[in-house]
């Protein structure tokens, strides 16, 4: 347990510092609005005072390493910068959005990592036609990049059926929230913005779920204790559940901290799409806008955030597992 | 169920000759397209017609010179990335194997690499160095090596007690001689996976960072066409999207397939010429994989059909 805690704690160190250097290490300027890529939009706009005044804001005048004391100070105190395009602390604007996208994960991961192993269960339980179906399904599904599957689904059940909102997080001057009825309809509203973003992750993120749970089950098929359970009389549908699937529990667990870090990427792309109002949109805009602090604290964050996620999900591996580790 | 032989002789038929179309669009593209893709060729927003057989898009460039041009761009970068990725894998997996001096701080950075979300990451580093094809190249690149370093390296390591590379050593062979002569050969069945798997991950993550503005202008690949025809919020209230958005949308997904479909054949070819008594897909998904620090243990999980961003 101390080496996995020391581990982690090394590598969110090396994150830190890895978030403080590659601005430093990799060509181009922020600030300067001649550079060759031409599209500092945010920086093309300054005044020279007011480059300079950046400048020392962000202590670029200073030697490196007492750059990077105060970067860590300034990241114990939780400043994570001032956004250029909207003039506001980053850490202010980012917990404004984190909520829409930590939903969108949460949800896409859980209803994905379940759904996919009760298919990749199913698949390797039936065999035949039945697995060669979940199979193509799952592969199929992995073919396409989620930005084209937001589009299919925006295009398909907003634009064309007209099932779902075409864009945004919650209905546009809708009546305020007030009384329980009315939190339960804000609520509602939320939920039907959020299906199609939180539909089109799990459509992109099941597919890994999907073969693993199927691998793992078709390991204990020949099992001597599946011919036991089913020898005792117990039904087909207990012993698949209750004898087999346990077996593909783990595995499956394992591969939510493998996904958390995709899904947050695809979560990026979905809400750009979407024009949900979370972290993901965000992104987009601050690219748009070069601004550079907004995608570092995004970098961090998620870095950490997914690092922190593993850790969690070894901690309870080893609980469920104790012949891993040591 | 073991897929039947033919079916992987089809699918393998059919992605080689999506590949080739796609390949034969990217190398003779100044040829077969009817305009400049990059100069206004006509009036925005046409439908299709003779002179424009996929019409125009909002500035009115010619969508079908746009879109082979395209095939240029993208599969430029995705065998770019492929090829630069697999050099990295190979060297760092082989040095990490069989360099003593190496292995922990080759796969410390494995490892964190491994721990980082690459979306964000991307978006960064892109965002810093400039959107050129070149800067995007170079970090999918440098950035994509470390699952295939890690399966390289698992290998090298159950080579290197093998007694033919012991004896080598013992008759004082430097450990270049060994990397190159006694291990290298044997881990090259791993290259065609590694390629065909990191060209589809290329493709995807190009096309990714240019929908969300990090595609080089100057080189619009077909995710900056969709990245572009996206930023128009009439796009899906008229028919426009049908030929500015299907073909590039489309032409990806089919790559993408085809690669899938190749990968899947190669793999079942290498086992049965391995002499494997196990079906193709017995083997492919394991659960070996998940090993709770396993992004990307073995073999298997890039294996395994996924999107697979690493």
């Amino acid at each position: 347990m101390a080496r996995l805690t020391l581990r982690y704690a090394l590598l969110a160190a090396a994150i830190v510092v890895l978030n403080f250097t590659l601005p430093r290490l990799l060509p181009g300027d922020p600030l300067d609005a001649d550079a060759p890529q031409g599209l500092n939009a945010a920086a093309s706009t300054l005044t020279a005072e007011a480059r300079a005044q950046l400048r020392a804001y962000y202590h670029l005048d200073r030697p490196l390493a007492g750059q990077f004391l105060l970067y860590l100070e300034d990241l114990a105190r939780g400043d994570l910068g001032w956004s250029i395009s909207k003039s506001a602390p980053v850490s202010q604007l980012i917990g404004e959005r984190l909520p829409w996208t930590l939903a969108l994960l949460l949800t896409s991961l859980l209803v994905a990592g379940s759904g996919g192993a009760l298919l990749g269960l199913l698949g390797a339980w039936r065999g035949g036609r039945v697995d060669q179906a979940v199979v193509t399904l799952a592969s199929s599904l992995a073919a396409i990049p989620e930005f084209l599957m937001a589009m299919a689904l925006l295009l398909t059940l907003s634009v064309g059926l007209g099932w779902f909102p075409l864009q945004g997080g919650r209905t546009v001057f809708a009546p305020t929230a007030e009384g329980p009825f009315g939190v339960l309809r804000a609520l509602a509203d939320v939920t039907w913005h959020l299906a199609l973003p939180a539909l089109t992750l799990v459509l992109a993120t099941t597919t890994a779920f999907v073969l693993l749970a199927r691998g793992a089950v078709r390991a204990v098929l020949a099992e001597p204790y599946l011919t036991t359970a089913r020898a005792k009389g117990l039904p087909e549908r207990w012993v698949a559940l209750r004898h087999a699937a346990p077996n593909a529990l783990l595995p499956v667990l394992t591969l939510f901290g493998v996904r958390v870090g995709q899904v947050l990427g695809g979560a990026i792309v979905v809400e750009r799409v979407f024009s949900v109002p979370g972290l993901g949109l965000f992104t987009f805009e601050a690219i748009r806008a070069r601004d550079y602090p907004v995608l570092q604290a995004v970098f961090l964050l998620g870095s950490l955030g997914v690092l922190l996620a593993n850790l969690a999900l070894e901690i309870i591996y080893r609980r469920l597992e104790p012949r891993h580790g040591a | 169920m073991e897929p039947e032989a033919s079916g992987v002789g089809r699918g393998a038929l059919l992605g080689g000759a999506i590949l080739a179309l796609a390949l034969a669009a990217a190398v003779f593209a100044p040829a077969l397209a009817p305009h400049d893709p990059r100069l206004p060729s006509g009036p925005p927003l046409l439908p299709p017609n003779p002179a424009h057989p996929l019409g125009t898009n909002d500035v009115g460039q010619d969508i079908l010179s746009e879109w082979l041009w395209g095939a240029r761009s993208s599969l430029y970068v995705a065998v770019a990335v492929a090829l630069l990725s697999t050099l990295l894998s190979w060297t760092v997996g082989l040095a990490a194997g069989l360099g003593r001096s190496l292995e922990g701080p080759l796969m410390a950075l494995t490892d964190l690499l491994l721990a980082l979300p690459s979306v964000p990451l991307y978006l960064l580093v892109v965002a810093l160095a400039g959107a050129s094809q070149q800067n995007v190249v170079l970090t999918l690149g440098l950035l994509s090596w470390p699952a295939f370093a890690r399966i390289v390296r698992a290998q090298v390591i159950a080579l290197r007690g093998q007694p033919y590379v012991e004896a080598a050593r013992a008759l004082g062979a430097s450990t270049l001689h060994v990397a190159r002569v006694h291990v290298l050969p044997s881990t090259l069945g791993l290259l065609p996976a590694k390629l065909v798997l990191t060209v589809r991950y290329a493709l995807f993550a190009e096309a990714t960072l240019a929908f969300l503005g990090l595609g080089d202008p100057a080189a619009k690949s077909w995710g900056t066409m969709l990245g572009w025809a996206f930023n128009d919020p009439l796009l899906f209230g008229r028919g426009v999207w049908l030929w500015w958005v299907a073909p590039p949308a489309l032409a990806i997904v089919l790559v993408v397939l085809a690669t899938t479909w190749l990968a899947t054949a190669l793999e079942s070819a290498q086992e049965h010429r391995a002499g494997r008594a196990a079906g193709p897909a017995e083997t492919a998904d394991q659960p070996e994989p998940a090993r709770a620090e396993g992004v990307g243990g073995t073999l298997a999980r890039p294996r395994a059909g996924e999107a697979g961003w690493q």
